[in-house]
């Protein structure tokens, strides 16, 4: 595949990480996106995403809110695990109606077709069209069509009305915005009460060892596999730069709080590498 | 490598002086000063040289090496790929080039000239005005069959040294007038030189600057000399990196030749290794360095004449 014309951004631009700049950066990923993952982390961001929709496990009528979305990896995962939960509703329903004439019976597959998600609905929102593109091309490719919305906004200044949803969740999307502070208010304002906010993002290792080796691949392998798969050392430079420079594990937890959240706690996956951070809005 | 990064970093020390002390500069804070140094030495220690450039530590480039070699042979088409190739696996035959250059007069003045061959700095309507079999000419012809421009070639990225790039710069960028004057163009089908090729466009091509021998239709007689069938670009491409890695020495051209021809037939794979490899093999060790000729000043010279003046042998006519 011939080489796409692709804007160079400079590194001094990316360091001081203006949204711009960031703009730029994901526009000239956005095509590689889900190869680069997979490559960069073997396949492993998969695990960490499953591992984030068990944490929520969403029931069939959840209105959820992807902040940072792009490419839908979360949506789609909610949205297969709402439709497995619901088929499970319908036939233990089913099962504990021994005694159904044939004519209920057939009303509830009925059921069951019309209403696969139970009235579950997903909304990715995302700064940048190029990944809102991609992500709708995924959605096409594996046949979503129910239940999801494509949505162009800010994290800082969400589009959307307070009190809203009932889970907001941001993978990998939090570490881009450039005040974190202003994208956890508008989580809060977003919310209905007894809303839940969850977070997944690289955070800090504490373990010696394993902070050496990741260091190492992160700073040596990572901007290589940038340069081979998608022709963008800078952009997969400035990746591994800013995750240094995000906030730990307890420092983003403080922050969470400070934005009105409560019962908020994290798990770390990995010995570091990712942490899920949860919060309720009550 | 690491070692000028350390070096560096203990003059800044001694230039700030230590907090509290009436250094020559200002006081820095001893954590941002740390910090940089981590961020400095995490990027390979060194600062970019030239517009574009992008420090390595040697593991990286290894990978890169690795890396691009693999991405190259999966997909032809990354040609910015080879062009990581190249400039990783360079590190000795580089040197050994610009040396070859800077002992040769026209070569030096290459070197400190810096001539780039860009749409820019080429005056494409001259260009296309010089009589046919000229340099100038013959080359736009070039560009204009294959629909290739000079301006797709990439910058050097990680050559860590100024000159080095700049040299690998003018061998990219000399490339497409290698193909013009191995007489190899890539495109069979566009429109073929008129002035050496038969006016029947059924016959194919001839390879520019030789004269045709074969007899051109008489009274509606046609020759019963075998024409020779159009090259195929894979082959062409295959001669000019043969006779590149003979010229040059870079590892990116020696690979590049050794398995360019990996996906050919039997019949091409034939003409290819007792005609055209042979010539181009023999050609590059007759020839003087092509990077030592400042082809900007030559445009008027007739091919010919240039091939002579090099030293490499007019191309064979083939049969495929």
């Amino acid at each position: 595949m011939a080489p796409t014309c692709k804007r160079r951004v400079s590194g001094k631009a990316l360091a001081n990480g203006s949204v711009g700049v960031i703009y730029q950066v994901f526009e000239n990923v956005a095509e590689k996106y889900d190869v680069m993952n997979d490559s960069m982390s073997l396949g492993i961001h998969r695990v960490w995403k499953d591992i984030l929709v068990h944490k929520m496990n969403p029931s069939p009528g959840t209105l959820l809110v992807d902040v940072a979305g792009g490419t839908g990896d979360i949506a789609f995962r909610f949205l297969n695990y709402v439709r497995s939960v619901r088929e499970r509703q319908l036939q233990q329903k089913l099962r504990h109606h021994q005694n159904l004439s044939w004519q209920e019976i057939s009303k509830s597959y009925q059921e069951e077709k019309s209403n696969p998600l139970g009235d579950s609905q997903v909304v990715v929102c995302d700064i940048n069209k190029e990944m809102l593109k991609a992500g709708k091309k995924r959605a096409q490719h594996l046949g979503y069509s129910e239940g999801l919305s494509w949505v162009l906004g800010n994290a800082e200044e969400l589009p959307f009305d307070d009190d809203k949803f009932d889970v907001y969740t941001i993978a990998f999307g939090i570490r881009n915005v450039t005040r974190i502070d202003l994208a956890l208010q508008e989580a809060y304002r977003v919310l209905k009460p007894g809303g839940r906010f969850l977070c997944l993002e690289f955070s800090h290792v504490s373990n010696p060892l394993l902070s050496r080796l990741y260091d190492l691949y992160s700073f040596q392998v990572i901007p290589v596999l940038g340069e081979v798969i998608a022709g963008d050392w800078k952009s997969y430079q400035y990746l591994v730069e800013s995750i240094r420079r995000f906030p730990p594990q307890e420092e983003l937890k403080a922050m969470i709080e400070d934005a009105g959240f409560l019962k908020v706690d994290y798990q770390n996956l990995n010995s570091g590498i990712v942490a899920i951070h949860s919060g309720f809005k009550l | 490598m690491l070692r000028g990064a350390a070096v560096r970093a203990a003059l800044l020390r001694a230039v700030r002086g230590a907090p509290g002390r009436a250094g020559l500069g200002r006081a820095v804070p001893r954590a941002e000063e740390e910090e940089e140094e981590e961020e400095e030495r995490q990027r390979g220690g060194r600062v970019p040289l030239y517009p574009g450039h992008i420090p390595t530590t040697p593991l990286q480039k290894a990978l890169l090496a690795a890396g691009s070699a693999c991405a190259a042979l999966w997909d032809p088409y990354r040609h910015d790929m080879v062009a990581v190739l190249g400039e990783t696996t360079g590190c000795l035959a580089l040197p050994k080039l610009r040396d070859r250059m800077r002992n040769d007069p026209e070569g030096y003045r290459i070197l400190q000239e810096r001539p780039r061959i860009r749409l820019s700095t080429l005056d494409m309507a001259r260009l296309g005005g010089l009589p046919d079999g000229t340099l100038g000419r013959e080359y736009i012809r070039f560009l204009e069959d294959n629909k290739v421009s000079p301006d797709t070639r990439m910058p050097a990225k990680f050559v860590d040294d100024e000159e080095l790039a700049y040299v690998i710069q003018r061998y990219r960028e000399v490339h497409d007038l290698m193909h013009t004057l191995l007489g190899m163009p890539t495109n069979m089908l566009g429109e073929l030189p008129r002035s050496v090729l038969p006016t029947d466009p059924s016959d194919g091509f001839w390879p520019i600057g030789i004269p045709d021998p074969r007899p051109r239709e008489v009274h509606g007689e046609v020759s019963s000399i075998p024409v020779p069938a159009p090259l195929s670009s894979v082959i062409c491409e295959v001669v000019v990196k043969w006779f590149e890695a003979v010229q040059t020495g870079l590892p990116m051209c020696v690979l590049g030749a050794a398995f360019g021809p990996v996906r050919l037939n039997a019949r091409k794979l034939q003409v290819l290794a007792t005609e055209l490899l042979p010539w181009a093999v023999r050609s590059g060790r007759n020839a003087s360095c092509v990077l030592n000729v400042y082809y900007e000043q030559r445009w008027e010279q007739s091919v010919e004449s240039l091939r002579e003046e090099i030293g490499i042998f007019p191309p064979p006519a083939v049969c495929v």
